[in-house]
């Protein structure tokens, strides 16, 4: 059998740009063996609230869906975010034909997300030890992190500290 | 144009045999480059012999996130299957591994959908898909029972008691005020399993809260509406005042409601939420309305107090969590400077989901409360104040 003849292929791409104004244009799309589909996306900024959405979706065996732009906009207004996955997914519902459309609207979340997280570890310092201490200090101060990802692991040397004035009666 | 951030992935899967599938995914963005391959059982969509590869990453212990990626081997990549990936290789190798699992398991799933297509069309040239789904959904070839299966201990199914009538203003024997004088309650906390998301069962939240000193607690499970009776036999159980309220999922975030007991499932928008607390004569608390980002904060996006209070939700609130145990002190503060700025009362809570965190912040109030019916009185006065109190 010929194993390097691919039986299905799948590309997203995820990207962020700023507009006028500082609001954040984020832009999924997706190209698969049977989807050709595409989420854009205004977050208003300082706010980070939803602004403006449109999108496009076709599909070779689910049905297309009626009037996208119109569902789309019952997520306007929500605050890219903490929670914020249960509300798109509630506020969309859970069709079949649903599922990329909500999983592409929480794409251009997660890339608004991860922008503003790219410019807070841009000031990471480039030596070992001041990296070490960046983290450290990164996860005292978003206990969100702690124990939640391999790196932040109880009893990783990333958490050394903060566990250290956990033992010492600190809030953690 | 510049693009600030783009993240690209690219999945492959080839047929490696009759009865396996060969995965490839790539995670390829401004930050993280990660690469996964793995194999899939055609029969049952179960991976197995899950390998992964950093190229680029950001904290020096993120290559130990690779030595836990053999926790996903043996899942069945089955609709359904994502929760699961969140919690177990999201929460102990790596959410970014975990994102690219996800996407590998929607393209396995699709690529199953179309082995079985091509299959059927051997022996019908001109089967279309429309008639190749409607057989799939007669024969339930769709693998649910075992994603069903796979998924069991991710998420707890709880029953939703039946909405209960706001409960009678019985008296417990000796409510009790700390020695300052104020009855302190902790207002925003969650249990199992009620709550998914909690640990810890209510009996052992009670328990802790009574060792601590806490004068009462509320208990706010996520759209879960406690019946009178079982708050009723808790009380009598450890002697000591629980309150029911709820966590309702609004468009514009979590909000505390007190002294309403409609049974909310799903999402509502606040603006629905709001006349019908109002109508039941209710109380709202916007809860922890600036958790934020795990690596940034509102002071990096330069959100102000006073762009802040001009959030559509702090006109339809009455009250503001400023106090949570489960937000940095900048997000707390945030929220304390919009509540003053906007002269809206303000509550405190732990937001515990197990008992290690009961009690963090609370609620002071200036006298004690014997029930749901004084709790409600109590919060329409403002005669109160978050606490840090432990």
């Amino acid at each position: 059998m010929a194993d390097n003849i691919l039986k299905f292929s799948l590309n997203r791409a995820t990207n962020v740009e700023k507009l006028d104004h500082g609001n954040l244009l984020s832009v999924c799309h997706l190209r698969d063996t049977f989807t050709e589909a595409e989420i854009r996306m205004v977050v208003k900024m300082p706010e980070l609230e939803i602004a403006e959405i449109s999108g496009h979706f076709r599909h070779i065996y689910l049905d297309g869906i009626d009037n996208l732009d119109d569902s789309l906009k019952k997520v306007l207004g929500v605050r890219v975010g903490a929670g914020m996955l249960k509300i798109i997914k509630g506020l969309l519902g859970e069709a079949e034909n649903l599922d990329q459309i909500v999983y592409m609207v929480e794409e251009c979340c997660h890339g608004v997300i991860l922008h503003l997280t790219k410019k807070v570890l841009l000031k990471a310092p480039d030596d070992p030890a001041g990296r070490q201490e960046f983290y450290s200090e990164m996860v005292k101060k978003s206990i969100r992190l702690y124990d939640r990802c391999a790196a932040f692991a109880k009893g990783s040397p990333l958490v050394a500290s903060l566990e250290a004035e956990k033992r010492a009666g600190g809030r953690f | 144009m510049i693009s600030e951030f783009n993240r690209n992935k690219i999945i492959d899967v080839a047929l490696l045999d009759e009865k396996t599938l060969a995965v490839h995914g790539i995670l390829n963005d401004s930050i993280y480059s990660l690469e996964l391959d793995f194999k899939v059982n055609l029969s049952d969509l179960v991976c197995f012999e899950i390998e992964g590869r950093w190229l680029r990453y950001t904290t020096p212990e993120c290559p130990q996130a690779l030595n836990f990626l053999a926790q996903a081997e043996g899942f069945c990549l089955a609709l359904g299957i994502e929760e699961k990936i969140h919690k177990t290789v999201g929460r102990t190798s790596c959410r970014h591994f975990a994102n690219l699992l996800i996407e590998c398991a929607y393209a396995v799933r699709e690529t199953a959908k179309l082995i079985r297509y091509q299959e059927a069309q051997v022996h019908n040239p001109e089967l279309t898909w429309q008639e190749f789904l409607l057989g799939e959904s007669e024969t339930g070839s769709n693998f649910s029972q075992k994603a069903a299966e796979d998924t069991e201990d991710a998420s707890v199914a709880v029953s939703v008691a039946a909405p209960a009538t706001g409960e009678p203003a019985k008296r417990l024997p000796t409510p009790a005020t700390g020695k300052s004088g104020a009855f302190i309650i902790d207002m925003h906390m969650h249990t199992a399993p009620a709550s998914p998301c909690a640990s810890d069962s209510v009996e052992a939240m009670i328990a802790k809260a009574q060792r601590i000193g806490l004068h009462g607690i509320c208990l706010t499970d996520h759209n879960y509406l406690w019946s009178a009776a079982d708050i009723r036999s808790l009380r009598k159980k450890f002697t000591f005042p629980v309150f029911r309220a709820n966590e309702i999922v609004t468009e514009q975030g979590d909000m505390l409601v007190y002294g309403f007991y409609d049974d909310v499932q799903g999402i509502i928008k606040l603006s629905e939420l709001k006349k019908r607390v109002q109508a039941a004569g209710g109380f709202i608390v916007a809860a922890h309305p600036f958790r934020g980002f795990l690596t940034f904060g509102a002071d990096d996006i330069g959100l102000t107090p006073e762009k802040a209070r001009s959030r559509e939700m702090f006109q339809l609130v009455d009250g503001v969590e400023t106090l949570n145990g489960k937000v940095t002190a900048t997000e707390n503060g945030l929220a304390r400077e919009v509540a003053e700025g906007l002269k809206l009362p303000a509550t405190g809570g732990s937001d515990a989901h197990d008992s290690s965190s009961v009690g963090l912040y609370a609620t002071a109030f200036t006298r004690p409360i014997n029930n749901e019916v004084e709790l409600l009185a109590a919060l329409k006065t403002g005669d109160y104040q978050p606490i840090k109190f432990r």
